[in-house]
């Protein structure tokens, strides 16, 4: 086992984490990220909407909160940070469904109120208007707030983007680095994880869901988190266009939120239903399912349970379950000194960018001393989507290299080219080519591409077909070879 | 290649795609290409290495690379085009084509007439909407297929199947005789969905549990699928919940249906029926969009290869026809349109001015019914199921006469002896 040394260790390798880490990037001091999963971005950062929100549709977000401040800061951050590092951004504009006159009152409060924090402006439209902009929703809206600014991005590929951009300026990130124990030193930590230990001097635990269960290691959990389970379906691409803009309504019952959206790419996510749940499991239920169905349709009434091609479960940590969206947790230790507590529960991704900056802050209040890297790059270059090529552009890459030529996806027309690359930048799962590539994230969710994509890691990674795994760890696909499983007749 | 000078394009060359391209080139057309993405000709063909294709086409037994073979040489001896491992990529409304190689980049052409045969896809997990973690050991009954037979590999030994369409059927055996254990097939409806020769020569001849009136309601296991849990279900297909219970398994396949691949269709512009998920078609199997034409699953999905293949020509004639600008033109027609207990029938519309082959698929399983079109035929049938076509011959005799009297004809499936 490998003993290493880094002045700041960060653990867990989701949109915040990963926000840090490029943060401390701009400054010459060792640093390192580890993250326990196979690849960056799959706890919370995954199971997500993929919504930039701006903290002025909930009356949780209160001036008084640091967690507003950092979705508030966030704003004017969101799109030059996703042009730096090449990933999507798409400015949809939200749309507030008004339903009756109670409604519009709540709505009324809610514009005044965003007036008043100084966020971009909101306006009213009718129900003409609405129709004109949305032909397909519900019949039922009188009309709705609409807020032009609310943008769409895709939280993985911002976290590998973040990831890639840290790394490439000199942060040290290993992955399948599950933290075990950490010991307080004098004037450091000791940190044991599945690959060997670690010394540090400064900790920022950013393991979301785990965030409360890290601090206990150090019994610094001078704060409780409840894990809230969300619901997302998504349907087929063939419905691009069924709506324009994030649109929801008031939540449907206490704490049912119900939210449809389109995504950067193509498809239609909609979802539902806070709810508590056991920590870690991220099943999804029947309940469930039939409620975020029946919510969306009284969205959009058009919408049929034939057209979801996937369904997923994931993680929101609340500070406080009873008063709904409370404080979030991104503080200095109370109890221990050189460690950065760090989980935002809703929305991570909406406040990563000023999340990043708030801990390098934290960090120098704790004594961390930086200096500026001369050499620090905020530029990455996303890998090539083939798709979106000219025919010409086509032709000369095809040229280059013809596996851009060979399709292996059909339903996302993603190419040999597009997948070896995603190896080449660090996927050695199924599940890390598919959130690099989209290859089996279309309608027949890996049916036809899983068996070639399986392959090409094969190839790429030097493995074993058998070895390959969808998601890393246990998760192995095939588990024998042919004939194995017959005994040998003597 | 001058692709300019491409007569006829046929997208896919499984047993539909091959069938049209060799009929295409039999009628006349001079330039015949397959558009094919894997590495060799013949689809699917090639992973189904059980027996049953070709008992009516061929008048033979044989495995699917066998009853493939047959049409890869007379593809060869007939100097039918073919790029391999392209996919075709678009197709406009005007019959322009964009596919894609290693070879050639990019390709455009725009041939004289297009023949869709793009076969189907598995129904998914993610569409059935089973509830559950989303472990690794969940594929569908044709991707472990390929795994299996083509491949190399067993993706688990204690295998658990939902649905019972005729690939979970034949991967219910092939699991089997590899030495994994198939814990059950469970099934929704009260009749297995697949063939009653698959499910006698599958199921009961190796003893695998069939559970009839089941489902899977919950996947449990984070990493690799450790099990499902399955319960009864009621009359409205609703699980029972003092019924659930836990099957401990490594494995499960999905066997839950299968959709016509019609995604370039849709490109084109062609009209689909929602009934079928495929094209709505004459009796020509030319589409909506003229010149246009298609056969076999990405039609509608039949039960038997020889029936693709044979739909297959028809469209592959009338391509070549049409490329040759020897089609009749299209006089006041026939829309069939569905009656009681029928799901679905190909084609949807006819001229009437042609002997004429329909196939239909009932909702519903019944016994003892007549099966009517229009007032023109009428067929007693002992039983009648959703999983299996019946085709139906009217003559040109038939139907003449209603030609510009009427512009549809109902099809209906009724207790027998109603009437009579």
């Amino acid at each position: 086992m490998e003993r290493l040394e880094t002045e700041v260790l960060i653990i867990g390798g989701g949109v915040l984490g990963a926000a840090v880490a490029r943060e401390l990037s701009r400054y010459k001091t060792d640093v390192m990220l580890v993250e326990k999963e196979a690849d960056f971005g799959w706890g919370s950062t995954k199971a997500n909407m993929c919504i930039v929100c701006q903290g002025g549709d909930a009356l949780e977000f209160r001036p008084e909160y640091l967690r507003s401040k950092l979705v508030w800061e966030s704003i004017p951050l969101m799109e030059p940070l996703c042009q730096e590092l090449d990933v999507p951004f798409e400015r949809v504009g939200e749309l507030a469904l008004i339903r009756n006159n109670e409604e519009f009152a709540k709505f009324q409060k809610l514009k005044s109120r965003a007036e008043k924090i100084g966020l971009p402006p909101h306006e009213f439209i009718d129900r003409d208007t609405l129709r004109r902009m949305e032909p397909n929703v519900t019949r039922e809206a009188i009309g709705a707030l609409l807020d032009p600014n609310i943008a769409i991005v895709d939280p993985v590929r911002l976290t590998f983007g973040l990831i890639e951009n840290a790394a490439q300026n000199g942060v040290k990130v290993r992955r399948e680095t599950e933290l075990l124990n950490i010991f307080q030193r004098t004037d450091s930590f000791e940190v044991e994880t599945s690959q060997g230990r670690i010394q540090c001097r400064f900790i920022v635990n950013a393991s979301g869901t785990s965030t409360a269960r890290v601090a206990r290691l150090l019994k610094a959990d001078d704060f409780v988190l409840y894990p809230i389970r969300g619901f997302v379906s998504i349907l087929d691409k063939n419905l691009r266009g069924l709506i324009q803009h994030e649109i929801h309504t008031r939540p449907e019952a206490p704490g049912q939120m119900n939210i449809i959206t389109p995504s950067v790419h193509g498809n239609i996510f909609f979802g539902t239903t806070m709810q508590l749940a056991p920590q870690g499991d991220t099943s999804t239920t029947r309940r469930v399912m039939e409620i975020a169905l029946k919510n969306v349709r009284r969205i959009i009434p058009d919408i049929s349970e034939k057209d979801i091609i996937h369904s997923f479960s994931g993680f929101l940590m609340f500070r406080n379950w009873e008063l709904g969206w409370h404080e979030c947790v991104v503080q200095a230790s109370r109890k221990v000194p050189r460690l950065i507590n760090v989980c935002m529960g809703y929305p991570g991704v909406s406040a990563a960018p000023s999340t990043g900056k708030k801990v390098v802050e934290l960090l120098q209040q704790e004594g961390l001393r930086l200096e500026k890297n001369p050499t620090f790059d905020p530029f990455r270059k996303a890998p090539l989507v083939f798709s979106k090529l000219s025919e010409a552009q086509q032709r000369e890459w095809i040229e280059k290299d013809p596996r851009y030529g060979h399709v292996v996806c059909r339903c996302e027309t993603v190419t040999e080219g597009e997948i070896v690359e995603a190896i080449r930048r660090g996927a050695t799962t199924l599940d890390g080519v598919k959130f690099r590539t989209r290859a089996g994230m279309g309608r027949c969710q890996g049916g036809f591409c899983s068996p070639r994509v399986m392959k090409i890691l094969a190839g790429e990674l030097n493995l074993p077909e058998e070895k390959i795994t969808k998601k890393g760890r246990d998760s192995r696909l095939l588990l024998y070879k042919s004939k194995e499983l017959i005994e040998v007749q003597p | 290649m001058r692709l300019s000078e491409i007569d006829i394009a046929v997208i896919g060359s499984g047993p539909a795609g091959m069938a049209a391209a060799i009929k295409a080139k039999e009628e006349g057309a001079e330039r015949v290409l397959i558009f094919e993405r894997q590495e060799q000709l013949g689809g699917l063909l090639h992973q189904c290495i059980h027996n049953g294709f070709g008992l009516f086409y061929f008048g033979q037994d044989l495995t699917g690379p066998e009853y493939g073979r047959r049409f890869v040489e007379k593809i060869k001896d007939l100097g039918i085009e073919v790029l391999l491992e392209t996919m075709v990529t678009h197709i406009s409304p005007d019959r322009e084509l964009m596919a894609i190689n290693k070879r050639e980049g990019p390709i455009g052409l725009k041939p004289k007439s297009i023949v869709l045969a793009m076969g189907c896809r598995e129904r998914t997990r993610g569409q059935l909407r089973i509830p559950g973690t989303r472990p690794a050991g969940i594929f569908t009954a044709g991707t472990a297929q390929r795994f299996v037979n083509v491949e190399g590999f067993i993706p688990g030994k204690r295998v658990v199947i939902l649905g019972s369409g005729d690939i979970g059927l034949i991967m219910a055996r092939r699991l089997t005789l590899e030495g994994a254990e198939v814990k059950a097939v469970v099934e929704i409806l009260p009749y297995v969905g697949g063939l009653i020769r698959n499910e006698v020569q599958c199921l009961h001849d190796f003893h695998i549990p069939l559970l009839l009136e089941h489902t899977v309601t919950q996947i449990h296991g984070e990493e690799r699928i450790e099990a499902v849990t399955i319960a009864k279900v009621d009359q409205d297909k609703n699980p029972i919940p003092s019924t659930e219970q836990i099957i401990e398994c490594d494995t499960m396949l999905l066997s839950v249906g299968l959709i016509p691949e019609n995604e370039l269709s849709k490109m084109a512009g062609v009209e689909l029926d929602p009934l079928t998920g495929g094209p709505v078609v004459d009796e020509q199997r030319e589409t909506s969009v003229a010149g246009i034409f298609a056969g076999g699953n990405v039609v509608h999905v039949h039960d038997l290869v020889d029936h693709v293949s044979w739909e297959a020509e028809i469209a592959g004639t009338w391509a070549a026809r049409y490329a040759k600008r020897e089609t009749f033109e299209k006089k006041p027609r026939l829309t069939l349109r569905p009656g009681r207990n029928i799901r679905s029938i190909v084609p949807q519309i006819i001229s009437g001015q042609d002997d004429t082959s329909l196939y239909i698929r009932v909702k519903e399983l019944k016994e003892g019914v007549q099966l009517k079109v229009g007032e023109i035929y009428s067929q007693k049938l002992r039983i009648v199921k959703p999983s299996e076509m019946i085709k139906v011959t009217l003559s040109k005799n038939q139907l003449e006469p209603l030609v510009g009297k009427t512009n549809e004809l109902i099809i209906r499936c009724e207790k027998a002896g109603k009437h009579e």
